[in-house]
């Protein structure tokens, strides 16, 4: 089943998701990218009704991205995040709600500060240290209140990160097989291997 | 013969002009005197009042609303501050706009509008009464002093036409030439909101019309950073602090007058 | 399972000797599991008007945003601060409005109303989730513990309470309620509103 955690430390985010396509009981698709890059200093991955999650998604994208033309600035990570919130939420009360999760990690470069934000299908939001959705999130967020550190390296944020997927893939029936990680700091986003 | 491109803004001048554009901007020139100067950690603003005297009820500016008398400088929102020239009832309705475009951004994004943004929104607006007939441009030019933590501490100004542009010091209104060159001779590019200040009431008290300064013909307001929160504060002054203030500054009346104020 | 137990939280709010007190845990759940610890459902309306919001989260941001325009609108063409009667009747047919397909959220507000003779009045109020006011003279609440709440805040409430008795009061009622609610706790803020300050605390609480 989908799977996405994220975690902050110090001066980063990092955005964990599996990369299965699945359709009812059947994997279609091994190697989806779940984040996107949705302005150069934010993360979004996204999860929920297939179809849904792909369309909001670009939404998001491309209406961050007109922003930025327009105003020659990207919004700053809390106020990407208070749009797509309110965006959800309008969307909750109409004929056909979108119906997506979503993990938003950003780096706000004008304080130098990471921030992760926990948003769902109905325009929930809370900024957390760690987070995570799915089912994977019932083993993840147990594992990370007892290791998570906001004061941690990359690489040490990297180490917990993996107890998450290796917890998740020892205990969860339905446990996704690979995952795409990444990262946003100072220097934007980028991919990282694991 | 102009008068075939006066009666409507649509119509260009064979000479490629705007003419009632250029008649707003001449009403402004005759307006009170608004006067922005840019610091290191803050903006100032000061403004000359041409509606004065004795009979005039002041006493809604000594209590409530956001402090100065309402007649110059306004609050458009928690981090921007507007100096207006021009036609009062014009003004007055371009800060209604600006007061609720910056709430509509506060709304949508959680955050203070950023200045610049601000300044669009308006000239965005001003721009379309240039084009659109029958309807006659805004007879307002505005000074913006404010902050966001895009660009820090930020003045511009904009005119009848939607033309905005940022400033390290401005003036617009009355004699605003003779203030500008006044503020291009003595500006330094690290100055301080404390200099600044000195700075705006010197160059006020130089090209108003009248000797002396007092809370009557003069408004004053500053944008600066809290310290504790580091949050903007703008402080728009009450006129008993603008005299405080002209005290401290040897820029007050003498006494003999003040006791003939009262 | 019912929407207003989705995500959890309780607010309760008292009347002191000329000062009141608003008070919130700090849960943000989905169902039995935990979110957030650090979810706000209080908010600052004026200096002398807290708002509290427990109900749905996407609601209580939706909520919170539409009232902070809404009173700096009016503070914005009345030139003054909004008073607290006013506010409540804001309140009420802000969610009125959605009356057949509502908010799920039943806010409760406490402030000081400036009154003409004798300086500043404790005030406080609740609606339920289509704006329906209630007006009370010692306490309201509301949110998954309301019911146990309500057995504490009988127990421990008494008339003319100074600040400090009164956060003590408060806290009590609100620590030892949530303690026997699933759905509330992770911590408690309680705020206190004087006639010139506002003190605010938060209590850590069993955070389990």
């Amino acid at each position: 089943m989908e799977t996405s955690f994220a975690i902050t430390g110090k001066g980063y985010v990092i955005v964990a998701s599996d990369t299965t396509a699945a359709r009812s009981i059947v994997k279609m698709k091994t190697d989806e990218d779940k984040i996107k890059v949705v302005s150069p200093h934010l993360l979004m991955s996204y999860s929920g009704e297939p179809g849904d999650t792909l369309q909001f998604a670009e939404y998001v994208e491309r209406n961050l991205r007109l922003f930025h033309i327009r105003n020659n600035y990207s919004l700053r990570p809390s106020a990407a995040a208070s749009w797509i919130r309110r965006s959800l939420a309008q969307s909750l009360r109409s004929r056909k709600p979108y119906s997506v999760n979503l993990m938003l990690g950003g780096f706000d470069v004008t304080a130098d500060t990471p921030h992760l934000y926990w948003i769902d299908y109905l325009g929930t939001m809370t900024e957390v240290p760690f987070g995570a959705h799915g089912y994977g999130s019932y083993f993840a967020l147990s594992l990370l209140d007892r290791y998570h550190d906001p004061e941690a390296t990359l690489e040490e944020g990297l180490v917990t990160l993996k107890r998450c997927i290796d917890e998740v893939a020892k205990r969860l029936v339905v446990s996704p097989g690979k995952y795409k990680i990444k990262v946003v700091d100072k220097d934007g986003a980028r991919e990282i291997e694991m | 013969m102009s008068r075939r491109y006066d009666s409507r803004t649509t119509i260009f001048s064979p000479e490629g002009r705007l003419y009632q554009i250029e008649y707003a901007m001449e009403a402004i020139s005759h307006a009170g005197t608004v006067l922005g100067v840019l610091a290191k950690d803050g903006v100032v603003l000061a403004a000359e009042k041409k509606v004065t005297g004795k009979l005039l009820d002041l006493s809604g500016a000594k209590e409530g609303g956001y402090g100065g008398s309402g007649e110059k400088i306004f609050l458009l929102n928690s981090n921007v501050i507007g100096g207006v020239a021009g036609l009062t009832a014009d003004a007055n309705s371009l800060i209604n706009y600006a007061r609720s475009a910056a709430q509509q951004h506060l709304l949508q994004y959680n955050e203070d509008i950023p200045v610049e943004l601000l300044a669009q929104r308006l000239c965005d607006m001003k721009q379309g009464y240039t084009q659109y007939g029958g309807l006659r441009p805004f007879g307002v030019s505005l000074l913006y002093a404010g902050y966001d933590q895009h660009y820090q501490f930020q003045l511009y100004h904009s005119d009848p036409s939607g033309n905005y542009s940022g400033w390290k010091a401005t003036c617009i209104g009355a004699n605003n030439g003779t203030a500008q060159s006044l503020l291009k001779q003595e500006y330094k590019d690290d100055i301080e909101v404390k200099a600044a200040i000195s700075l705006v009431l010197k160059t006020m008290s130089k090209t108003m019309d009248s000797t002396t300064l007092g809370s009557e013909k003069l408004e004053f307001a500053v944008i600066t950073l809290d310290p504790e929160t580091k949050l903007p504060k703008a402080k728009i002054y009450k006129p008993d602090e603008i005299d405080e203030l002209l005290q401290a500054e040897g820029l007050a009346k003498k006494e003999d007058d003040n006791a003939m104020k009262s | 399972m019912s929407i207003m137990e989705y995500n959890g939280g309780s607010v309760i709010a008292m009347v002191g000797k000329d000062c009141v007190a608003i008070a919130s845990d700090l849960r943000l759940g989905n169902q039995a599991l935990g979110i957030s610890s650090n979810f706000q459902k209080i908010f600052p309306v004026t200096d002398r008007i807290y708002l509290g919001l427990p109900g749905l989260a996407t609601d209580v941001t939706t909520l919170r945003e539409t009232f902070r325009y809404r009173v700096n609108m009016y503070t914005i063409k009345e030139e003054r601060e909004i008073e607290p009667e006013t506010f409540a009747h804001l309140v009420s047919s802000t969610l009125y409005e959605r009356r057949f397909g509502p908010y799920f959220i039943e806010p409760v507000m406490a402030g000081l109303s400036k009154s003409a003779t004798s300086g500043f009045k404790p005030f406080i109020a609740a609606t339920d989730l289509i704006g329906c006011l209630n007006f009370a003279k010692d306490f309201v609440v509301a949110g998954t513990a309301s019911s146990k709440l309500y057995g504490v805040a009988e127990g421990l409430w008494e008339p003319d309470l100074e600040p400090d008795q009164l956060f003590e009061t408060i806290s009590q009622t609100m620590l030892n309620a949530v303690d026997r609610d699933a759905y509330s706790g992770w911590g408690v803020v309680v705020h206190v509103i004087e006639k010139d300050k506002v003190t605010t605390r938060t209590l850590k609480g069993r955070m389990d």
